[in-house]
C-alpha cells in the first residue's frame, strides 16, 4: 500500500499546464490532431512527460481504435508513434494492474473490519483478531490438504464406506459425533488400506501417514519461523524496561478518534509516569515484615492455583472412568449418546469458571509491574488447560485402545464432542462476559463501568480450541471443517460482542510483546503438545485391527517400513532406500547433528556478548566525541575572542597612544 | 462532480502511483467534502488548518495542530494542506510505511519549536500534551524534572542535554509498539461507490 508521488503534476512548467487544459476541453479529433502537430524539438524528457500527461488524459477505451487507425497512417512522425505506442502499451498495463489490485484487495478477507477495530481499539485487540484469522487459514489449509488428498480418493473409488442400514441421521449426532457420523468419511475408521489401481496407484496407507505428517511438520516450521521473527523484532531489539518513560511516551496511539478514550489514556499514563517514577522509591520502603507477608501471599496463591489445576485434571480422570463403568453397566435405561456429553460439558465448565478464580487471586497480588502480573495469570490458565488436556490424553492412549474394537474413532468422537461443546461455550462466554458486564456496569452498578476486551483469556481459548483440533486431525481428518465453522462464527461474534458491549483498552499495553509471547505460546506447550500426542500414538500404539487405513500393522510407522522395502525393488530410486538407512534410521546422524548444533549455539552466543561489549565501548566512544566536539567548540569560541581582541585593541591603544602609550 | 477541473483532478489520481487504490479513492472523496463550492473548481485548493481539524480522525489527537503544521508546505505555516500534503500525512500514517518514515516525522511533530532538536522545552511540552493540560492533570514540576532527565538519560547518548533525530530514531527502533501505534485510519466504506469504481476501471 505504498503512496509514492509522482511529481509529474506538482514539478510540471505551467505552458505544458495550459496546453493540457486545452486539449481536456477539446473533442477527441481534434486532441489527435493537436498531438500529432507537437513539434518533435522538444527535449526528450519534457516530450515523454508530456506526451504521458497528454495520454493519461485521453486514453479511453473508446479511443483506442482511433488510435491504432492514427499509428496505422503515420509514417511521418515514426519517432512520435514508437513513443506513442509504447505509452499506450504501458499504460493499458497500468489501468489493468490497477483494477487487479483493487478487485483483490477488497476480497482479501476480513480486511476492511480488522482496519475498523484496529482503529477503534488499538492493536492489542487486534492481535486477538490477527491471531483468529491466521488459525483460520491453518485449517483451511488442513481442510484443503486432507479432503484432496485422503477423502476424494476414497469417494472416487468403490471403496467410499457404507452406511448400515439400520443407522439414519438424527439431530443428536451433531453435538456428540456418533451414530450417523460414525460410518462416513468424518473419522479414521472408514478410510481403507488398500492401493487403488487406476490411473496411477494410490496407496491410500502411504497418502494417510504422510498427509497428516507433512501437515504437521509445515505447521511447526511456520509457527517456529513466525515465532523467531517476532521475536527478533519484539524482545531482543525492544528494550527490557517495561515501564521507561520514553517507551510510555513513544506508544501514544495515534488511531484513537474517541474524545472520552483519549482522556482516559491520558489520565492512565499519568498515572504510569507517576508510577515509574516512583517506584525505586518504594522498591526502598518496603520493611521486611512487609516482603514477608507479600512472600507469604505469593507462595499462598500459587499454591492455590496449582492445586486448582491439579484437582481439575484428577477430577476429569475420575470422571472419565465413571463414564466407562457407566457405559459398561447400563445399556438400555438412559441415552447412552447423551451420557458422553458429560465429559467434555465439564472440561469446559472449568475451563470458564477456574480462570475467574486466577483473576481473583491476581486481584490480592502486588507484582511489580503490571507484565508480571499478565504473564503470572496466563502461566495459571495455561498450566490449568494443559493438566486438563494431559489427563484427557492419557486417558485416551492408555485405557481406550483396550477397551474398543475399533478405537481410533471413538477418539475422534471425544474431540469432535470436546470441540463443539467447547464452541457452545465460547459463545456462552461472550454472553457472560461481555454482555452482561456490559449490562451490569452500565446500568445495574456505573461505578464498575463498561468492561474491557480480556484479550489474554480471549487468545488462550482459541489457542485450546485449535489444539484440540490438531490433536484431532490424526483421528478425524475432516475436523478442520468444524473448526473452520466455529472460528468463521467467532470472529463475527466477537466484532459484534466487542463493538457493541466493550470500550476501548484504558492502558497502552504491549501489544508487540504479547504478540511474540502469544505465538511462543501457540508453539511450544500447545502445539509441540499436539504433535506429540500424534507421534506417540503413530509410533507406539497398534492401530485397530479391523477398520482403519492402518489396519493390521504393529504401529503405524511400519508403514514408512514397507515402503521402503517396496522402493528397495526398483533399482532407480536406490538413493532413496540409502538415505533411509543411513540418514533417518542412523543414530550416530542425529548425533552428530546434535553436536553441531550445539557448537554453533556455542558460538553465536559468544558473538553476542562480544557485540554487546563493543555496544557499551561505541556509547563510551560517542560521549567522548561529544566531548571532544564542545573542547573544540570551546577552543575556537576562544581563539576568535582572543582574535577579536588583538584587532580592536591596537585601534583603542592608538586612540588613547596620547595619553597613555605604555598601557599595553 | 461533473465540471472539468474536477474531473481532471479525478483523472491525475491514477498517477499516484497508489497500490491501495481504495486509499486514495477514499483520500480524496474525504478532501473534497472538505472544500467549499467554490473551491473545488481550483486546480491545488488548499484547505486551512481548522476546517482540517474537523476531520473525526484528528479532532481528538493531542498533536493536531502539530500534525497540519509538519504537513504544511505553505509558505506563511499556517498548517494548511493542499491534497498531497493530505496524501502525504495519510501516507506517513499509514501501516505501509517503513519505520524511518514514521520515526523522522513524529521527530518533527515531537519538535515544538522547529529547531531540529527535542530539547527540555519541546519534551516538556510533549509529556503535557500527552498527560493533560488543565492544572489538576499536570505533572508537578519536580516530577517532570525527574522525567525529562530519566528520558535525557535513556536517550541522550552523545549527553548534549538535547535529543536529536539519530538518537531518537535509535530509541525508537528499540520500541516495537511504535509502528502500530504511529497510525492513523481513515474512516471509510469497504467497497467504492459503484460508479467511482466503473469509471477507474476505464479511464
Amino acid at each position: 500500500m505504498a503512496l509514492s508521488k509522482n511529481r509529474l503534476v506538482v514539478s510540471c512548467p505551467t505552458e505544458e499546464q495550459n496546453l493540457i487544459k486545452e486539449l481536456v476541453a477539446l473533442s477527441t479529433t481534434e486532441q489527435i490532431r493537436k498531438i500529432r502537430e507537437l513539434p518533435v524539438s522538444f527535449e526528450e524528457k519534457k516530450h515523454v512527460r508530456l506526451v504521458e500527461k497528454i495520454f493519461l488524459k485521453i486514453c479511453h477505451w473508446s479511443v483506442f481504435p482511433l488510435y491504432l487507425n492514427f499509428i496505422q497512417k503515420c509514417n511521418r512522425d515514426v519517432y512520435l508513434c514508437v513513443l506513442l505506442c509504447c505509452l499506450l502499451l504501458l499504460q493499458l498495463i497500468r489501468r489493468f494492474g490497477y483494477s487487479i489490485k483493487s478487485v483483490s484487495q477488497s476480497l482479501q478477507l476480513w480486511r476492511g473490519i480488522m482496519k475498523e477495530i484496529g482503529g477503534k481499539f488499538g492493536s492489542s485487540v487486534l492481535n486477538y483478531f490477527v491471531l483468529l484469522k491466521w488459525l483460520l487459514l491453518f485449517n483451511i489449509f488442513s481442510f484443503l490438504v486432507n479432503f484432496g488428498f485422503i477423502t476424494i480418493p476414497l469417494l472416487v473409488s468403490d471403496l467410499s464406506p457404507n452406511v448400515s442400514p439400520n443407522v439414519s441421521f438424527r439431530g443428536l449426532e451433531l453435538l456428540t459425533g456418533a451414530g450417523y457420523f460414525n460410518y462416513t468419511v468424518m473419522y479414521y475408521g472408514s478410510y481403507s488400506n488398500e492401493t487403488f489401481r487406476g490411473l496411477v496407484d494410490y496407496d491410500m496407507q502411504l497418502a494417510y501417514f504422510f498427509t497428516i505428517s507433512v501437515y504437521m511438520v509445515l505447521c511447526g516450521l511456520v509457527l517456529i519461523f513466525s515465532m523467531a521473527s517476532s521475536f527478533k523484532k519484539n524482545y531482543a531489539l525492544a528494550d527490557a524496561a517495561s515501564n521507561s518513560a520514553w517507551q510510555l511516551l513513544c506508544s501514544w496511539d495515534f488511531s484513537i478518534t474517541n474524545e472520552k478514550a483519549v482522556n482516559q489514556r491520558k489520565n492512565n499514563l499519568r498515572i504510569q509516569l507517576k508510577e515509574s517514577l516512583s517506584e525505586k522509591a518504594h522498591r526502598e520502603r518496603q520493611t521486611t515484615s512487609e516482603q514477608l507477608k507479600q512472600y507469604g501471599i505469593y507462595f499462598g496463591s500459587w499454591l492455590l492455583s496449582t492445586g486448582l489445576a491439579v484437582g481439575c485434571g484428577a477430577s476429569v480422570f475420575y470422571l472419565c472412568q465413571y463414564e466407562d463403568e457407566v457405559r459398561k453397566s447400563t445399556y438400555c435405561c438412559r441415552n447412552p449418546e447423551a451420557e458422553t456429553l458429560l465429559v467434555p460439558f465439564v472440561v469446559s465448565l472449568m475451563n470458564m469458571v477456574i480462570p475467574l478464580f486466577f483473576s481473583l487471586f491476581n486481584k490480592f497480588e502486588q507484582y511489580s509491574s503490571q507484565r508480571k502480573q499478565i504473564y503470572a495469570l496466563l502461566f495459571r490458565n495455561v498450566l490449568l488447560r494443559i493438566s486438563i488436556l494431559g489427563v484427557l490424553c492419557y486417558y485416551w492412549m492408555n485405557t481406550v485402545p483396550q477397551k474398543f474394537t475399533c478405537w481410533e474413532p471413538m477418539v475422534g468422537q471425544a474431540l469432535y464432542r470436546l470441540v463443539i461443546v467447547d464452541f457452545i461455550f465460547l459463545m456462552l462466554g461472550s454472553l457472560f462476559g461481555e454482555f452482561l458486564s456490559n449490562v451490569i456496569g452500565t446500568k445495574i452498578q456505573p461505578r464498575l463501568g463498561v468492561p474491557e476486551f480480556d484479550v489474554a483469556r480471549n487468545v488462550l481459548e482459541i489457542i485450546y480450541a485449535q489444539t484440540l483440533a490438531w490433536i484431532g486431525i490424526y483421528f478425524s481428518p475432516l475436523l478442520p471443517v468444524i473448526q473452520i465453522l466455529k472460528f468463521f462464527i467467532l470472529f463475527y461474534l466477537k466484532k459484534v460482542s466487542l463493538t457493541h458491549n466493550c470500550q476501548p483498552p484504558r492502558r497502552s499495553g504491549r501489544a508487540a510483546q504479547m504478540k511474540t509471547i502469544f505465538i511462543f505460546l501457540l508453539f511450544i506447550p500447545f502445539f509441540a503438545g499436539a504433535l506429540s500426542i500424534v507421534a506417540y500414538t503413530a509410533w507406539s500404539l497398534t492401530p485397530s485391527e479391523h477398520c482403519g487405513p492402518f489396519r493390521g500393522l504393529n504401529n503405524t510407522f511400519s508403514v514408512i517400513g514397507e515402503w521402503i522395502d517396496d522402493v528397495n525393488k526398483l533399482s532407480s530410486t536406490q538413493w532413496v532406500v540409502w538415505i533411509y538407512q543411513n540418514v533417518i534410521r542412523s543414530e550416530i546422524f542425529y548425533f552428530l547433528i546434535t553436536l553441531i548444533i550445539l557448537v554453533l549455539i556455542y558460538i553465536f552466543w559468544q558473538l553476542i556478548q562480544g557485540r554487546k561489549e563493543l555496544i557499551v565501548l561505541l556509547r563510551k566512544q560517542i560521549v567522548n566525541e561529544g566531548k571532544d566536539k564542545s573542547f573544540l567548540l570551546e577552543k575556537l569560541q576562544n581563539l576568535q575572542k582572543s582574535s577579536e581582541h588583538i584587532s580592536i585593541v591596537p585601534r583603542q591603544g592608538m586612540l588613547r597612544g596620547r595619553q597613555s602609550p605604555m598601557r599595553w | 462532480m461533473g465540471t472539468t477541473a474536477s474531473q481532471l483532478a479525478k483523472d491525475s489520481l491514477s498517477e499516484y502511483q497508489v497500490n491501495d487504490h481504495l486509499l486514495l479513492e477514499n483520500a480524496h472523496r474525504r478532501f473534497t467534502e472538505l472544500l467549499d463550492r467554490d473551491e473545488r473548481n481550483h486546480p491545488n485548493p488548499r484547505v486551512p488548518m481548522e476546517v482540517i481539524l474537523t476531520l473525526p480522525e484528528l479532532k481528538s489527537n493531542p498533536f493536531k495542530t502539530r500534525i497540519c503544521q509538519v504537513f504544511s508546505t505553505s509558505e506563511d505555516k499556517d498548517g494548511s494542506l493542499t491534497f498531497e500534503d493530505f496524501l502525504d500525512l495519510l501516507s506517513a500514517f499509514s501501516d505501509s510505511a517503513t519505520l524511518e518514515i514514521k520515526s523522522h516525522y513524529a521527530f518533527r511533530i515531537f519538535d515544538f519549536d522547529d529547531d531540529g532538536t527535542l530539547d527540555y522545552g519541546d519534551l516538556e511540552k510533549l509529556v503535557n500534551c500527552l498527560t493533560g493540560e488543565t492544572e489538576d492533570t499536570r505533572l508537578t514540576s519536580e516530577e517532570m524534572r525527574q522525567l525529562i532527565s530519566n528520558i535525557l538519560d535513556e536517550s541522550d547518548i552523545d549527553k548534549d542535554g538535547t535529543v536529536n533525530l539519530s538518537e531518537f530514531q535509535h530509541v525508537i527502533s528499540r520500541s516495537p509498539d511504535f509502528v502500530s501505534s504511529f497510525a492513523l485510519f481513515l474512516f471509510y466504506p469497504v467497497f467504492p461507490a459503484p460508479n467511482d469504481a466503473v469509471l477507474h476501471c476505464f479511464i
